[in-house]
């Protein structure tokens, strides 16, 4: 018993001696989230003494927390909206965007599909279950298994606004909770239609064209592929030149941060 | 079951000793101190109901200003759930249909499996063989339900597909069968351990009369350990309801009845799996981060119901027991 | 008849029982068998030599000198590959070799700057290199030979021009009688096709030898390293041997799977030599070896996984365990001890049942909710405590979690002992408190024990009420019960759900899993001989 008071006591104090680097904290989007890790990984490799923390919670979240000056990066998958902008201002705080990357979602069918390209109109008829058959788009004659994210995945967001124009999705559309599961699904179901990251399509998958562009890097950061947005961190202010938080939002314009940003399955800004 | 009659309490045996050992003042500081023995055992026992008391208050309370933005009949009879669309609906029928589905069926799976097997453990292998198969099978439990999840969308999904041609194999079967397997456990432990508590008398007196082990165990065993086995069912279904990561990978998540409403092959999706998929990113104070507190406290009067429901069932069963 | 009738039934239901139990087992081994094969092989596999240059690296593990030796064995063979690459290379890949006209140009541009000559000739000069560039460039993108010839003999005709020779700009020639010569050797036509299999032929051989000797080192640790696992390299060189295609066969109806030999692809040009190289050569290319690697259990890990093992995990989900056992077994005891022995058939009573049960039915998600919003964000910060996720946190959901499981077992147990051991005890002149602690509690112990391993198992394995109360995907290793800490359920959940980089590491992921089930394994046998020790004890006395 008393080995473990012990064990308790000195535990506590070491704990309490952690910490004293300028402490970096990022909140927000799950979407940015991975990218946010990388990098934070990537600065602890070269100065382990850093304190960064990534929390994942929503871009609503990262908003709401660089207001309130919880955290100094928010990472966003969307823009601030008027409202947010106005809370900050009032506050005292001016937000500042950085886009850090490109996220392009691809729409995948399972590779035996014939299918090669659609158009927005008809995959978002094909999602309000308007479409319900291949065979209406030029396919073979099998039913369509409709996979979707989750609703408060920040993919599902773009797919929504982008390509559903906000529209409801039909009730029985399949939700997964993720890229890689999604990417399961479609690969073992010959009639699934599904969508994922760019970083996701691989040789069990094919992505669509869409209203004839094809999903590649080059169409995504060039804006011409249809269903792409910009990931923001967001500060207060431009920070000031040479601090971490520069750094560290500024790390995506170096050739190591856009590596990292590729290796998340996004498309880095710079590499037109 | 007869040796039941025959319990004294700790209060009437200690009574009888007294007396004889104790003087009166001592008698009274014994009693004092056990009573305050027992008030201190009933507190620690309490934290159950603390617990309880405090899950259903945070839940509520978060739940609360829901109920005063939509109306509960909305809320139980609509069956479209658009919580993050412009115009939010937030109907939940099809949401507690989808429970409903995904456990009934499980217990169907379940239930004769896991009955079966609890009399096999009990009255039909030797002893060592229990010894070691129920171990056995406590380890199903053991399994972490993530694993199951992979199982049932990387291995049962695409067989299913390709085996009885559904369109989709993440659906309320392939959910069901999964939760029937982790149900099992369960029901399988807790029902054994009532069956082979009944002790050899009743079995031999059955058999003495020239009943095979069939008619022994159908109309002696299981009518006298029923309770018990009831109380496992009850046990696995209320594990099945409750479920959380497998019913969201496997189930297909459509927030959908299916039609014809007997066709099990079509996806749904349960009030558990659409907590845990959709909480994690709604913004606080916001109806849709209300609404799944509501579906929190739904759940919660659910497994309640469920419960008093099993609490008078066995309290009959145990009244019918005694009059015998 | 009637007796035939009854013996049938009675037979076939001593099968159906035993069909039941059997196919229990057999469920457990269609979930389990799997997933242990491909988990073992996170830990038994065969290692390539990138993986042990990863183990040098990152964990200082090996001998250095003999791992230097390999490497430069493995290096010589590589370079060949390497070779054999970039000669084809320079006729197709049009896009580099624009590139370095560009570059070319341009360098040639600031040379002139520094060198002291007149406006004219700079002029002069500069439209002269851009008109070769422009005709190379024109060159590399025509698909037509006699194209291609006559500007690349345009450019030729300047080699000895004096105004260029020793400078920068002589690069250009070369540049361009390079394309010449490759262009005369492959077919223009399939041009496109090479182009696009080159890429993915160069892919596969940066994902199994890493980046090239002399490259910069990338920043993400997984691209340091090329192929560390064998079945890795066996994907990577399926990949390069053989190109994948969907063919239609009528149409309307779902393509069918062809698979093309890329060595047929390019026969008759200088890669054709390659497949065949690497095909005889790849043991020596790669050096794999089969390794146990046992470090897995304790070592940490890189990039979501993708390297190292579950040290941090095993760490976390003991401390949750050990912790929430802590509070689970004391408080389910005494619990059960109360409603056995000294509860009445009272109204009080049956509500403390009824709420027992109605908190095992509480669906996990939901105490994942009420951990934190009661621990972290009402009761820690009422006590002084940091309001956020943390060992403590969890381990306390967790208990309150299992408590009707121990309550329940317990009970169960402590019921089971026969009413005349306490009666012999208390008509000793024990009291009631004496009673329970050495005659039924002992007497109870392996019932007891029971609740224990069931109530553990859970803990261990639950994810989604640790979701918002102390599990963290990433993060140190923690230092008190006050940090969160990783776990291996919510680990494995994470990278079931994770990334593009847990889909690339199935064994890693198996591995995770197969760990946790393992782990409750040594638990479970734990308190199971345990169990039958003071079984066998009570039996003997």
């Amino acid at each position: 018993m008393k080995q473990v008071i012990l064990f308790v006591a000195v535990v506590i104090l070491t704990a309490s001696g952690a910490g004293l680097a300028e402490p970096l904290q990022l909140e927000g989007s799950t979407t940015v989230g991975p990218i946010a890790d990388a990098f934070a990984e990537y600065f602890k490799s070269i100065y382990p003494e850093l304190d960064i923390t990534v929390k994942k919670t929503g871009s609503g979240d990262g908003a709401a927390a660089l207001v309130d000056g919880r955290c100094d990066i928010a990472n966003m998958s969307r823009f601030m909206k008027e409202k947010e902008f106005k809370q900050a201002v009032d506050k005292g705080i001016f937000p500042v965007a950085h886009v850090v990357a490109m996220d392009g979602v691809c729409v995948v069918v399972h590779p035996s599909n014939p299918v090669k390209e659609l158009t927005t109109t008809q995959v978002r008829e094909i999602y309000m279950g308007k479409i319900t058959n291949w065979s209406q788009v030029g396919g073979a004659d099998m039913p369509i298994v409709v996979i979707s994210r989750d609703t408060s995945s920040g993919t599902y967001e773009t797919f929504h606004n982008l390509v559903m124009a906000k529209k409801d999705m039909a009730p029985a559309v399949e939700y997964v909770n993720s890229n890689p599961q999604a990417h399961a699904r479609v690969k073992t179901t010959t009639g699934a239609i599904g969508y994922v990251g760019l970083g996701f399509v691989d040789r069990n998958v094919r992505a669509l064209k869409i209203d004839d562009v094809e999903p590649t890097k080059r169409t995504i950061a060039g804006g011409t592929y249809p269903v792409a947005r910009p990931l923001y961190m967001f500060t207060n202010g431009y920070p000031k030149l040479g601090s971490l938080t520069h750094k560290f939002c500024t790390f995506y314009l170096t050739e190591k941060g856009q590596e990292l940003v590729e290796t998340k399955g996004f498309v880095p800004l710079t590499n037109y | 079951m007869n040796g039941t009659k025959l319990i004294l309490t700790r209060g009437q045996a200690t009574g009888l000793n007294r007396p004889l050992a104790l003087t009166p003042g001592q008698d009274l500081k014994g009693y004092v101190a056990s009573l305050l023995g027992r008030a201190v055992l009933f507190l620690i026992t309490c934290t159950s109901v603390l617990a309880v008391l405090l899950i259903f208050f945070f839940v509520c309370r978060e739940a609360l200003p829901f109920l005063s933005k939509i109306s509960l009949s909305e809320f139980l009879i609509n069956t479209e759930w658009y919580p993050e669309a412009d115009n939010a609906r937030f109907g939940a029928l099809a949401l507690i249909a989808g429970s409903v589905y995904v456990t009934i069926a499980a217990l169907v799976f379940s239930v004769p499996v896991g009955i079966l097997s609890a009399v096999f453990l009990s009255d039909i292998v030797s002893f060592r063989i229990r010894a070691f198969v129920k171990p056995v099978i406590e380890l199903l439990a053991a399994i972490p339900s993530v694993a199951y999840g992979f199982f049932a969308v990387l291995v049962l999904a695409p067989w299913m597909q390709n085996k009885f041609g559904f369109s989709t194999g993440t659906n309320a079967l392939n959910a069901s069968l999964i939760l029937a397997v982790m149900a099992l456990p369960t029901i399988v432990s807790v029902a054994e351990d009532s069956i082979s508590a009944l002790g050899p008398e009743l079995r031999e007196a059955s058999y003495s009369l020239g009943a095979t082990r069939f008619e022994t165990i159908f109309r002696v065993v299981i009518p006298a350990a029923h309770s018990g086995i009831i109380a496992a069912i009850i046990l696995g279904m209320m594990r099945a309801v409750g479920e959380t990561m497998v019913v969201w990978m496997a189930s297909g998540n459509a927030a959908q009845i299916p039609r014809p409403w007997w066709d099990i092959s079509q996806s749904v999706r349960t009030i558990t799996a659409t907590i845990a998929g959709e909480m994690g990113e709604t913004p606080k104070e916001t109806p849709h981060y209300w609404a799944l507190f509501a579906l929190g406290v739904l759940l919660l009067i659910l497994t309640f119901s469920l419960n008093v429901v099993s609490e008078f069932f066995l309290s009959r069963a145990k009244r019918a027991l005694g009059k015998q | 008849m009637r007796l035939s009738f009854r013996y049938i039934s009675d037979k076939a239901f001593t099968g159906l029982t035993a069909v039941s139990v059997v196919l229990l087992s057999l469920v457990l081994i269609v979930v389990l068998a799997p997933m242990i094969w491909r988990g073992s092989s996170a830990v038994v596999f065969k290692a390539t030599v990138e993986f042990r240059k990863m183990q040098m690296d990152l964990f200082n593990r090996g001998e250095p000198s003999e791992l230097q030796a390999e490497i430069a064995r493995t290096e010589s063979f590589r370079k060949e590959v390497y070779e054999t690459l970039d000669k084809f290379k320079k006729g197709i890949d049009t896009e580099s070799l624009s590139d370095q006209a560009r570059r070319i140009h341009r360098q040639f541009g600031s040379e002139l700057r520094l060198r002291n000559i007149t406006g004219d000739e700079y002029t002069q000069l500069r439209s002269l290199t851009r008109e070769l560039r422009d005709r190379l460039l024109t060159a590399f993108e025509s698909r037509d030979i006699a194209e291609i010839r006559e500007n690349i003999e345009y450019v030729s005709g300047y080699k000895n021009d004096p105004r260029l020779t020793d400078t920068s700009a002589s690069a250009l020639f070369e540049l361009g009688t390079n394309y010449l010569e490759s262009a005369q050797s492959i077919d223009l036509k399939q041009f496109e096709q090479y182009s696009e299999s080159i890429e993915e032929i160069e892919q596969s051989i940066r994902d199994l030898f890493g980046p090239r000797p002399g490259e910069p080192t990338p920043a993400g640790v997984r691209l340091r390293y090329g192929a560390t696992r064998w079945d890795q390299a066996a994907k990577c060189l399926d990949r390069l041997f053989w190109a994948q295609k969907w063919v239609e066969t009528e149409p309307a109806k779902p393509l069918i799977k062809i698979k093309l030999s890329r060595a047929h692809q390019f026969a008759g040009t200088e890669l054709e030599k390659l497949f065949e190289y690497m095909e005889q050569n790849v043991q020596k290319l790669l050096n794999p070896r089969l390794t146990f690697y046992w470090q897995y259990f304790i070592d940490d890990s890189f990039n979501s996984h993708y390297f190292g093992g579950v040290g941090p995990e095993i760490l976390g989900t003991v401390l949750i365990t050990l912790l929430g056992m802590l509070f689970v077994v004391p408080l389910g005891l005494i619990s059960a001890a109360y409603l056995v022995e000294c509860a009445s058939d009272n109204p009080a009573v049956r509500i403390i049942r009824m709420c027992i049960n109605t908190l095992a039915g509480v669906p996990s998600i939901v105490f994942g909710l009420f951990g934190l919003t009661f621990f972290i964000l009402y009761l820690f910060p009422l006590l002084g405590a940091e309001s956020k996720g943390c060992i403590l946190a969890a381990s306390l959901t967790l208990a309150v979690l299992t408590l009707p499981v121990m309550i329940r077992a317990s009970e169960e147990a402590i019921r089971a002992v026969p009413q005349t051991y306490k009666e012999a005890s208390l008509s000793l002149g024990a009291s009631g408190f004496r009673t329970f602690v050495t005659v039924t509690l002992p007497a109870a112990l392996p019932g007891i024990l029971t609740g224990v391993i069931l109530s553990l198992s859970r803990i261990a394995g639950e994810t989604a009420p640790i979701l918002f109360t102390g599990a963290v995907a990433l993060g140190p290793v923690p230092k008190s019960v006050f940090d969160p800490t990783r776990t291996l359920s919510y680990g494995s959940y994470d990278m079931a759900v994770g990334d593009r980089i847990s889909m690339m590491v199935p064994h890693n992921q198996y591995g995770m899993v197969v760990t946790l089930v393992i782990l409750i394994l040594c638990l479970n046998t734990l308190a199971i001989v345990l169990r039958t020790r003071v079984f066998k004890k009570l039996k003997g006395q």
